[in-house]
This record gives structure tokens, sequence and C-alpha cells, in this order.
């Protein structure tokens, strides 16, 4: 066993050195650390990956441009794909299999290998326990962290790299960074007083769910935009009550799009939260559900950060949305898209009485 | 009246007691005697209907005053209390407890000289002081019959003489038909009309005291020689009194 | 004399338990997560109970009428009938250690719970199916355990154990193919046990199961004096012990299952109060079962007020529950064998 051990980093070592210093010799191996610092070392670009983190696997199909390379996802990760606008790209996703994990992130680890993966990717900092029967199975895993948009432009970028199309991540970095830089810009301006308390309602329907603002993505673009994270005090995701949010009276409501059954109307039939601010002015939103659910981190973000900036601060932000989406899906997904399917993905159906949400109707 | 006609139990290829029949009517009381494992304890059992019978049948009434050897409750009631759940017959599932039934309990309880404690908690009480709260339950029930488990065994000889005076202060009004069981002979002198021997051999002997409780049957049923002897009694009257032979020899 | 001291401590201890639930019940409405000064919930509180039907319009009646007073009545309603059922099931196993667990039934409505979110069921047909699967594990036990024809206290126990497990291996199959964004959730939360959802519509379903429930043990609670006796005792006294004690389970189920059809499994209850309440009254389960309705109710509309004010975020019950009763379990438990070994 140690011997093994021993012997495998040395040949890791030496792979890696071999990278460094002849770049021709092994053109073909792929090798890098990923966010718990171990090293993935790929004999050449991965061709078959798997992601059992939920948002990754549209992010996979996005840096492709296509399905192929995407063999296995989180059922959670399915759904959306159903739902939402990805399976009518791409009809073929309906077929990629769900089955790899539980919902806890525990691999099925006979399903995964049945998928023949050459790169799984899961989620680090989350202990060993969902990673070593990945790597016992002696297949590639590539960790990842949530949190930060630094984080996932890094993961991005990383995943990328290991398909073999590094020149791909630039211009989607440089869209994140470009629309991050002008929303900062712009809400630099934006007075403390004049910010609104915004809420995201992680859960609804089983009991209700938000989060405080450390280590929340969600807060991160709330505040971003020139709002306030209603319940900052919070620590983490956790369970509230409704008596909670009457006192808090939140400014702003955004739902999030997990939940298929859950509309505004959860919101303005409630007899508490009917009387919140967010209620009686009518700025309750659910979340879009595009590429994927506009809610954490991925490849549409800048779509998610420029819509529930319009609807913080109308007065601030007036990105044309409809025009981004067509640029954004163009280049994500070498869709045209309709009319139609936004409306679909920004639910004008259901919440274009919305305060603020005229906007974004078709011209 | 209570007893058993033809009454057979078998513990698997084992016969416990076979054809047995005796009854106790009203005003008369049986004392069962026999050594460990002949039956005693089955024949009570059947008497009681918590053993079912393989042949025969059990003659009782509904409701049969049962007095075990000790309560095994762990439960925290008072003496009162306990006595009170002889009333539990006439009240039905959902019955409760009334003055009247506290009442009964009561004069249960003076009955069988255990007022003096009806406050206390019967898991506090002494096995004798338990014993006699058991007693006032039985006697609660009303019921005519009242089944004694070895009243005396877990008993000193103070107690004992205590535990026969009592039995013969129930037997006196000869209103109900009592049964207990002993090891000794002379408790069924003191206080019984009529003694079943549990006989080696599975043939059992009922009949009056004076028949039964002779030297030669006792001798019988313990498998050692006894004796009758006469003693005087406190007022001058002659007692009976059973020995086995050993008993008086000096150690050497 | 001693009888009147008897008596006069039972009322002295019956006065202050119902005291302190009532002061619970009205601080419990008094306070949370929402300001309201408590004058103002005292008097909406007022109108709330002279006026129940009328229009609520502002935010502090609504907190007050539609969160916190459903909330704490079912609180309530749980508290007493877990305690209640508790204090009936260690009578009739003669055991102090015992809960509702140990039957099964709340792992069976566990069951039947997960199974109705996955179906998506809700109301009346829910908690039908809750109660049903609670009774089903109950009925379980009782075949598993019935050898010649009567059930021996330790089988029934280890019966319960069996099916107890087996119930909850086909709870975590259900979560595992469960949806996770809809109805996983649901299951996993509910499982936990909260009062955090309650409706008066919830408290309305699960009121008429504790309440007739409850009922009925109270009825029984002089029967129930008999059925701690040893069984030859008991049967010599006129009970069919086996016909009522399954008589007592079942009822047991059906408030168990009517509480956890609407908050979910919620530990510790059934075992603590139960206890607290004989040190309080003695065992006589003529003053056992109210004092642990009482009490029961209290300490849950307590627990719960804890639960949903202490902190932003809800603290879950179980967690409260657990710290609470872990450490009075334990002392019940060497008093218990203590007392064993001594006698």
């Amino acid at each position: 066993m140690v011997s093994l051990t021993r012997f495998a980093s040395r040949g890791l070592l030496a792979a890696s050195l071999s990278g460094l210093l002849a770049h021709g010799a092994a053109a073909q191996e792929i090798t890098f650390k990923d966010q718990e610092n171990r090293e993935v070392k790929l004999a050449k670009a991965a061709e078959r990956i798997v992601s059992i983190v939920i948002p990754m696997a549209s992010t996979v199909i996005a840096l492709d441009g296509g399905t192929k390379k995407l063999v296995g996802m989180n059922p959670t990760a399915k759904s959306a794909v159903l739902e939402g606008i990805l399976s009518k790209i791409f009809p073929e996703t309906k077929d990629i299999p769900s089955d790899v994990t539980a919902p806890n992130f525990v691999p099925n680890i006979e399903a995964l290998t049945a998928t023949n993966p050459d790169l799984v990717i899961q989620w680090g900092g989350r202990g060993n326990d969902i990673v070593a029967p990945i790597t016992n199975a002696g297949l590639n895993a590539m960790l990842i962290l949530y949190g930060t948009e630094q984080l996932t432009r890094d993961y991005m970028t990383m995943t990328s790299k290991a398909i073999g199309k590094p020149e791909r991540i630039k211009e989607l970095v440089d869209w994140r960074d470009r629309v991050q830089k002008d929303i900062e810009a712009k809400a630099k301006a934006i007075p403390d007083d004049k910010k609104p308390s915004t809420l995201y309602i992680a859960r609804a329907l089983s009991e209700i769910a938000t989060t405080g603002t450390k280590g929340s993505y969600n807060a991160w673009y709330m505040e971003l935009v020139g709002g306030r994270n209603a319940s900052a005090e919070l620590n983490g995701t956790v369970t509230i009550n409704k008596e909670q949010i009457a006192q808090w009276d939140p400014e702003i409501i955004f739902l999030n799009a997990f939940e298929a059954k859950l509309d505004v109307n959860w919101v303005y039939n409630d007899p508490i939260l009917s009387l919140t601010k967010a209620a009686k002015n009518k700025r309750v939103y659910k979340m879009p559900l595009g590429g994927y659910r506009w809610d954490p981190p991925n490849q549409e973000s800048p779509l998610a950060w420029m819509w529930t900036a319009n609807l913080t601060q109308p007065d601030v932000f007036k990105y044309d949305l409809r025009a981004e989406m067509k640029t954004a899906y163009k280049t994500l997904y070498n869709y045209d898209i309709t009319d139609a399917d936004i409306d679909g993905i920004l639910w004008m159906k259901e919440q274009g009485g919305s305060a603020n949400y005229a906007q974004f109707k078709a011209k | 009246m209570i007893g058993l006609d033809s009454a057979t139990v078998r513990f698997g290829s084992r016969t416990i007691i076979e054809g047995l029949s005796f009854s106790v009517p009203v005003g008369r009381t049986l004392a069962i005697l026999g050594p460990n494992g002949r039956g005693k304890t089955t024949t009570l059992k059947a008497m009681l209907g918590f053993q079912p019978l393989d042949a025969g049948r059990r003659i009782a009434p509904s409701i049969v005053g049962y007095v075990p050897q000790t309560g095994t409750s762990n439960q925290r009631y008072r003496a009162l209390d306990v006595a009170v759940m002889g009333r539990a017959a006439h009240l039905g599932i959902f019955g409760q407890p009334g003055p009247e039934d506290f009442a009964i309990a009561h004069s249960a309880l003076e009955r069988a000289g255990a007022a003096r404690f009806a406050d206390h908690y019967f898991d506090r009480l002494s096995g004798g002081e338990r014993q006699l709260v058991l007693l006032a339950r039985a006697i609660a029930t009303g019921s005519e019959a009242l089944v004694l488990d070895e009243p005396a065994a877990a008993l000193d000889l103070h107690n004992q003489e205590r535990l026969l005076t009592l039995l013969n202060t129930l037997r006196q009004p000869r209103d109900k038909a009592i049964v207990f069981t002993t090891h000794d002979p002379n408790h069924a002198l003191s206080s019984a009309d009529d003694a079943l021997l549990m006989m080696p051999g599975g043939q059992p002997l009922f009949g009056p005291v004076a028949e039964t409780i002779t030297p030669q049957h006792l001798e019988n049923l313990y498998g050692v020689p006894m004796r009758v002897v006469e003693l005087a009694g406190p007022s001058g009257e002659t007692h009976q009194a059973v020995l086995p032979a050993f008993a008086g020899i000096r150690a050497a | 004399m001693v009888r009147r001291a008897h008596l006069a401590r039972q009322t002295l201890v019956f006065s202050g338990l119902l005291a302190l639930f009532a002061v619970a019940f009205v601080v419990s409405l008094c306070v949370g997560r929402f300001a309201v000064p408590p004058t103002r919930a005292l008097e909406l509180i007022w109108l709330g109970a002279t006026d129940p039907w009328r229009e609520l319009a502002t935010i502090d009646e609504r907190i007050v009428l539609l969160v916190r007073a459903p909330r704490v009545v079912l609180a309530a309603l749980a508290g007493a009938g877990l305690a209640l059922s508790g204090a009936a099931l260690q009578g009739v196993f003669r055991n102090p250690l015992v809960s509702p667990d140990i039957l099964g039934i709340s792992q069976g409505a566990a069951f039947g719970g997960a199974l109705g979110i996955m179906l998506g069921i809700w109301g009346f047909p829910l908690i039908s199916m809750v109660f049903l699967s609670g009774m089903a594990a109950v009925v379980l036990v009782g075949l598993i355990s019935r050898i010649n024809g009567r059930s021996e206290t330790i089988t029934v126990i280890l019966s319960g154990l069996v099916v107890s497990s087996m119930f909850s291996a086909v709870v975590s199959l259900l979560q595992f193919v469960a949806d996770p964004n809809t109805s996983l959730p649901a299951i996993v939360y509910w499982l936990m046990g909260s009062f955090a959802t309650a409706t008066w519509e919830r408290t309305l379903i699960a009121a008429p199961g504790l309440i007739i429930g409850g009922a009925f043990l109270w009825m029984l609670r002089f029967r129930l004096n008999i059925l701690s006796l040893d069984e030859a005792e008991a049967q010599s006294l006129g009970a069919k012990t086996n016909r009522e004690r399954w008589m007592v389970f079942g009822l047991i189920a059906v408030i168990v299952g009517s509480q956890v059809a609407v908050s979910g499994i919620i530990g510790w209850i059934g075992i603590v109060i139960p206890h607290a309440s004989r040190l309080l009254v003695g065992h006589d389960h003529r003053a056992l079962l109210p004092a642990s309705v009482v009490l029961g109710a209290g300490f849950m509309v307590i627990i719960d007020t804890l639960a949903r004010t202490a902190t932003a975020a809800e603290i879950p019950l179980g967690v409260i529950t657990a710290l609470v009763g872990a450490p009075i379990f334990a002392m019940l438990l060497r008093n218990h064998y203590r007392e064993r070994s001594g006698s």
C-alpha cells in the first residue's frame, strides 16, 4: 500500500514536471490542481464527464457548446434541463443518465462507473465520504468549492481546460467580469438609505428557508446590485418562520427557481406575507430558469445579476435583458432564442404583472 | 362454590394433574397441601382460570378474590388505591370507583386488618403488610370465593399466627368459599375444613381435615415419617399438631 | 387525616401545573420574532377569544391569531397527547422506560407520512394515511409478538424494535427515491419534527384524533391501574388483559398518528413528562394522566416557544427535547435499575 502510494505520487510528480518542462512531448496530457488542492491528471482531454455538482452539468454543455461530453448528471440538474430551455435547445439531454448520485451527492458508484467517465465533477469541502467512492473506483475526480464568484470562475476555467478547450473560457469570464464591473460602478453611487432590503427564499413549500450573507452567492449578488440582504443575521441556509419575515418586512422578495410548484401567489395568498412591503408593492419575483436556475452560480450568472439589478434598482439599472439574453444564448449554446423562449424563462405569464416587470416585455 | 371437575393439565408429555375433582362450597375452607412440584400451583391457577385445562372443567364464579404471594407491581399506589382495584369487575372497562367503592375498599382493609396503612404506599410496605392489602383487595371484589396462594410462605412465626387468626375470622361468618395452598399441615388443621393432598403418583386425596390430615397420609405425601401430637391450648382445650418424625431430635 | 393531606397535596400540585400551563400559554402568545407589545398581544388574545370570526386586517392581529395561536394550541395538544400516550404505555408495560416509539408507532406513522408527501397528499387523507400506517405497525408488532395466543412484554418490545427498524429503512428508501427539489426536503423537514408550519387548518386536522384518543385514554385511567398489575392479578380482577392492552395501543396509535401527521416525530416528551408527573402526583393513573396532559402541554409550549424565538432561525425541536430529555432519561434509567437491584 505504502509503496504503491509512493510510486503513484512519484508518478504524478514526474508527470507534472514533464508537463512543465516539455510542453510539446506531453501535449495531450492535462494536469491541474483542483479547489481542494488535489492534483488531477488526465491522459488526454476529458471526453466523458459526469457532474454530480448540480449547476455544473449545464455549464459543461455551455463550455463544450454541445451535450456530447456530458454523460451523467445530478437528478436536480436533470429536472432543470427538463423544466427549462436546455431540453429544447438540446433534445438529446433528456437521455443523459441522472442515476449517478443520490440527492445528497453520494455517488451511486455502479451507475457512475457504467457511464465510463474520464472526469467526475464533485463538491469539495463536504468531506471525503462523497469523494472516496469515486477515487476508489479508479475514476478521476475534480473537486470544486461553492460560494464566491471567484471560485466559480476558477472552476469553470478548470473545467474548460479539462475538456481541452482552454480558449473557450476567456470570453465567458470576460463577460462575467465586464458585467460585474459595470454593475459595481453604477451601484457605487447608490446611498445606503436607498438600498431596499431584499429576501431570497431558498425553500418555501415544505418549510421556509433563507440564507445569511456569509458564504451565500445569492446574498452576494443581491448586495452587488444595490440591495441589502434582509436575512443577513442568519448563518448559512436555515429554517425561519413567517413571523420573522414580517419582522424583517423586506421590500423585495425573490423566490427560488428550484421548487417547480412555487410562484408569486405563495406570497400574495398568505395572510402574513401578503402584508409585507414587498407584497404590497408587488415586488415579489421568482428567479428565472434558463439554461439553468438563475439562483446559484452558473454559466448564465451575468444575466441573473442584470435581472436582479433592474428589479432592485430600477432607476439605476436599465439593462436590455432581452437583447443580452439573445447574445448570451448565441454565445453559450449557439442558439437563437425566441421571444416566446424568453417569456417562458422570465415567467412573464406568471409574474408579468409585478412591479417593474413590464420592462422585460417583448417590444 | 369453587372447584374443578375431572380437570387434566399437561405440559407437553408431562401430566401435572389428571381427572382432578373437588369443590369448595360457600362456608367451607380448603387447604391444598403438598411438596413442591406436585401441581399445587397448577391446581390453583386452574381454579382461577389462568391455566387452560386439557380436559374437564372449572367451577367458579365470574370473579374470584385472588391473593397472590406478593404484589409484583412496581407502580407506587396507596394501599387504599390497591384495595379499591378489587371493584374493577363491577365498574367495567371505562368505570371509575366512586365514594361507595372506596367505602367498600376501606371496610375490606379493616376486615383484613390493614386499615392503619390505608394511605401508605403499597411498595413501601413489608411483605406481610402487602399480603393483608392484597387480601383486602380480594375481599373488596365481593366474590364468594377467595383463593390465597401460599399465604404463609414468606411469613415469620408471629405473622403466621396473625394470618391464621385472620383466616379464621374470615371463615367464621361462613359466607365464603376459601382456598389456600400451604406446605404446613398445621395450617390446614388450624384454619381449614377440608384438605386436598397432592399425593405422589398423581392420585390426590380430597376430604375433611379430620380424615385426610393423618400421619399415614402425610407420610405418603411428604415421604418422611410423621407424628400427630396433642397439645394443651392456652385455655385448657387440646389441639392437634403434626410434626415430622425428626422433629425434636437433638443434634449429637 | 392522612387522606386529607394527600388530597390537599394533589390539589396544590394540580393548581400549580395548571397555572404553569396557563402562564406558558399566554406568554407564548405574547412573544415572537415579530414585535407585538405584550399589552397589545393580550388585547388581541381577548378579541380573538371573544370574537373568533372577526376580520383580521392588521399584521399584528394576524401574527398573534393566525401564526402564534394555532402554533401554541397545536404544540399544547401534541405535547399533551404524547405525554398521555407515554404515561398509558408505561402503565400497561409496567415499565417507565418505554415510549410510543417502542411499538413502532412513530416510525410506522413516519412511513405513511413520507409516502403521503411523495404522492402529494395533504390534509385529512394524509392524516388517515399516517394513522393507518402507524396502526399497521402496531398490528404487525402484535402479529410478531403473539405466541401461543398471548404477548409477553419483552417480545412486544423487541418486536416493536424490529418493526421500527423495518419502517425506518423504508422511510430511508422513500427519501432516496423522492424528488430532491420538492418532496425530499418536505420529508426530511417533516421527519425532524416542528410546529413551524402550524396553521389553524393543521391544528383542526390533528385535534380530533388527539382529543378523541386522549378522551378514551382518560376514561380508561382506572383500568390502566389494573392493567399495570401483574398479568394474573389483572385478570383475576376481571380485566381481559390482552384485548384491553391492544385497545390502549390502538388509542395511542390514533394520538401519535394525528400528532406525527401535522408535526413530524417529536421525541422524549412521551418518556420525560410521565416520569416528572409520577414524581409529582404518584403512579395512580387517575392522577398521573391529567398531570401528564397538563405538564406535557405546558412543556411542549415552552420548548416550542424557545425554538421559534431564541434565534432568527428556527431551532429544530428535536435538538431541544433531546438536550432536556436525554439527561432526565439517563437519571431515570439509573434510578430505575438502582431501585430494582436494591429491592
